[in-house]
């Protein structure tokens, strides 16, 4: 269980890190892409939101993985579980429903960010699942 | 049940992989890096193929006539739904119609829509307008899906065209289009292309001369302007036409028939289906090589690598191996469980990396396509199925070779010596 914790606590914290990172070289606004109002206001996408939003999603992912990798007792390996598969739908949520991205394809965050988000929220998940089943399975050390 | 009678080869291997994590997770994560780069580079030439012959499938001809040296153009317009302009004299349809072993010409005019105006809610669209009169490879798809015949201003779409959002038609040079079905997706160029009778183009030029922010160019030939300008007369019949679409009759020779179509008119070249995409096809050839001979190299330093970790396991266990067998198991069973730990690290491993591999390139499909300017196209269930398999198979076979030498080595000496090593 100790080594489980200890690769799958290294995994969370590079997919935190990947979260944290991609958005923020893949909104539009990171190639320079704003909207301008009718009043001549210069207002970022609301992809740029999403990117944000990812960034703050990440700070609490990163800590579930450094505490996948000091925990040693069941109970917290699932209560940590589940942590990191609801902030994993979080992250596949923000981009597709909760915030969104731009509408028109071949944006760059329609075409890699979002793609990106979802795919590390599915691999989050399913890290938390096998830490979950992990922590189910296995004797408690005495 | 006695916990030492049911110490079998698969056991004593799971034991082994969860004994030493660390060494197990190393060759997991190398194993299914190798099959996901593997699986995910064979995807992408499948794909790559298959949407290219769902494309020719889609375009239904035989042969495609295009003015001589607009070979490239027509390619890039099918295959990338680039915007093109190529013309050529009507009459020379009723020329390849005359030709032995033509079956049916049709003609084609390539349009596209304005660029950043008003008038157009999508811009620079491809637009094909096809003649219901002789069309064979709209009309057939027509029929089959129980749309019939086309009306003025309906039009049908590739995959990826649809209504804006928050509007019930689609306005092209001011006109207001009735989308009525799409085609099957294809991931070429026709996805993202507007296919419309003659008689509903005709009516959106007219449009176009007080609703667009230009006229529809295509029959420009044909306006008279007065000297301020403005336009008094307009002849909708097109002179011209930008292809001819041209199916052989059966039994009938399509390279023999290309061949004449271009002897009775050098201002033609006269495109044959599979040669169709050809530049296309080079490229993916090479792509192909390519790939084939990085994952060669790839695959031939796992191996080595994942040889050379077993080794270095198979050393560390050379004490627990010497036991098993002083306790009566057969070289055979040492050997098989060595073998049975790489096999169930390599099927697992290449399942998890094929499974990633394969939703990742799904994710990205726009990306890729965009990036490496290849068309790509799911391939059907069948085929991934195959491919799966063909994945699996090919890194146990890897694995287990590269395990083979190890694990005969270290099951081949005498129990004693190994102990006393």
């Amino acid at each position: 269980m100790k080594g489980v914790a200890l690769v799958t606590g290294i995994i969370i914290i590079v997919l935190a890190v990947s979260i944290a990172a991609i958005p923020q070289f893949t909104t539009c606004g990171s190639q320079g892409k704003m909207l301008t109002t009718s009043t001549g206001t210069v207002i970022p996408m609301k992809c740029t939101w999403t990117g944000q939003a990812e960034l703050a999603l990440s700070l609490p992912l990163f800590a579930v993985g450094v505490l996948l990798l000091i925990s040693r007792r069941k109970e917290s390996l699932r209560n940590l579980s589940f942590m990191g598969m609801i902030l994993g739908a979080l992250v596949i949520l923000l981009p597709t429903n909760l915030i969104g991205v731009c509408a028109a394809p071949g944006m760059i965050c329609i075409s890699v960010m979002m793609p990106a988000m979802i795919f590390f929220g599915t691999l989050t998940i399913l890290t938390s699942i096998v830490v979950l089943i992990i922590s189910v399975w296995t004797k408690e050390p005495s | 049940m006695d916990e030492r009678a049911k110490l079998n080869v698969f056991t004593l291997a799971i034991k082994n992989i969860s004994g030493n994590s660390f060494r197990s997770f190393i060759i997991f994560l190398c194993v299914m890096g190798m099959a996901g780069f593997f699986f995910a580079t064979t995807l992408i030439i499948w794909g790559a193929e298959y949407s290219l012959n769902s494309g020719l499938e889609r375009l239904g001809a035989d042969i495609i006539v295009v003015p001589a040296g607009a070979e490239t153009k027509v390619e890039s317009a099918l295959l990338m739904a680039k915007p093109t302009q190529m013309w050529m004299a009507r009459d020379k349809l009723d020329k390849i119609g005359k030709i032995p072993g033509v079956a049916a010409a049709s003609p084609q005019y390539y349009l596209s829509s304005l660029y950043g105006a008003p008038c157009c809610s999508v811009w620079e669209m491809f637009i094909v307008v096809f003649d219901p009169a002789t069309d064979f490879t709209i009309r057939p798809w027509l029929e089959s899906e129980g749309i019939g015949k086309l009306a003025k201003n309906e039009v049908i779409g590739g995959s990826a065209i649809v209504i804006p959002s928050g509007e019930k038609f689609i306005k092209l040079y001011g006109h207001n289009l009735s989308l009525k079905g799409n085609l099957k997706e294809t991931g070429i160029g026709i996805d993202q292309t507007l296919f419309m009778s003659l008689e509903t183009a005709e009516a959106m030029a007219e449009t176009s001369l007080t609703q667009a922010m230009s006229p529809l160019q295509w029959n420009t030939c044909c306006i008279v302007l007065n000297s301020a300008g403005e336009v008094i007369s307009q002849d909708v019949n097109p002179a011209l036409i930008s292809a001819v679409l041209v199916k052989v009759q059966s039994g009938a020779d399509v390279r023999m028939v290309a061949q004449q179509i271009m002897l009775n008119d050098s201002e033609v070249t006269a495109i044959t289906s599979p040669n169709l995409f050809g530049t296309f096809h080079k490229q993916l050839t090479g792509l192909l090589w390519g790939f084939l001979a990085i994952l060669s190299m790839c695959w031939m330093l796992s191996a080595a690598l994942i040889g050379l970790i077993f080794s270095m396991a198979a050393n560390e266990r050379r004490r627990e191996i010497s036991v098993l067998r002083a306790m009566g198991a057969t070289r055979q069973f040492a050997s098989f469980t060595l073998l049975m730990e790489a096999g169930l690290l390599a099927v697992t491993a290449s399942l998890l990396g094929i499974l990633l591999a394969a939703f990742g390139t799904y994710l990205f499909r726009d990306f890729l396509t965009a990036t490496l300017k290849i068309p790509f196209l799911f391939p059907s269930p069948a085929s991934f199925l195959s491919l799966l398999i063909g994945g699996i198979l090919l890194t146990l076979l890897i694995v287990t070779l590269a395990a083979l030498i190890p694990a005969l080595r270290i099951t081949g000496q005498e129990p004693a010596i190994a102990m006393r090593e």
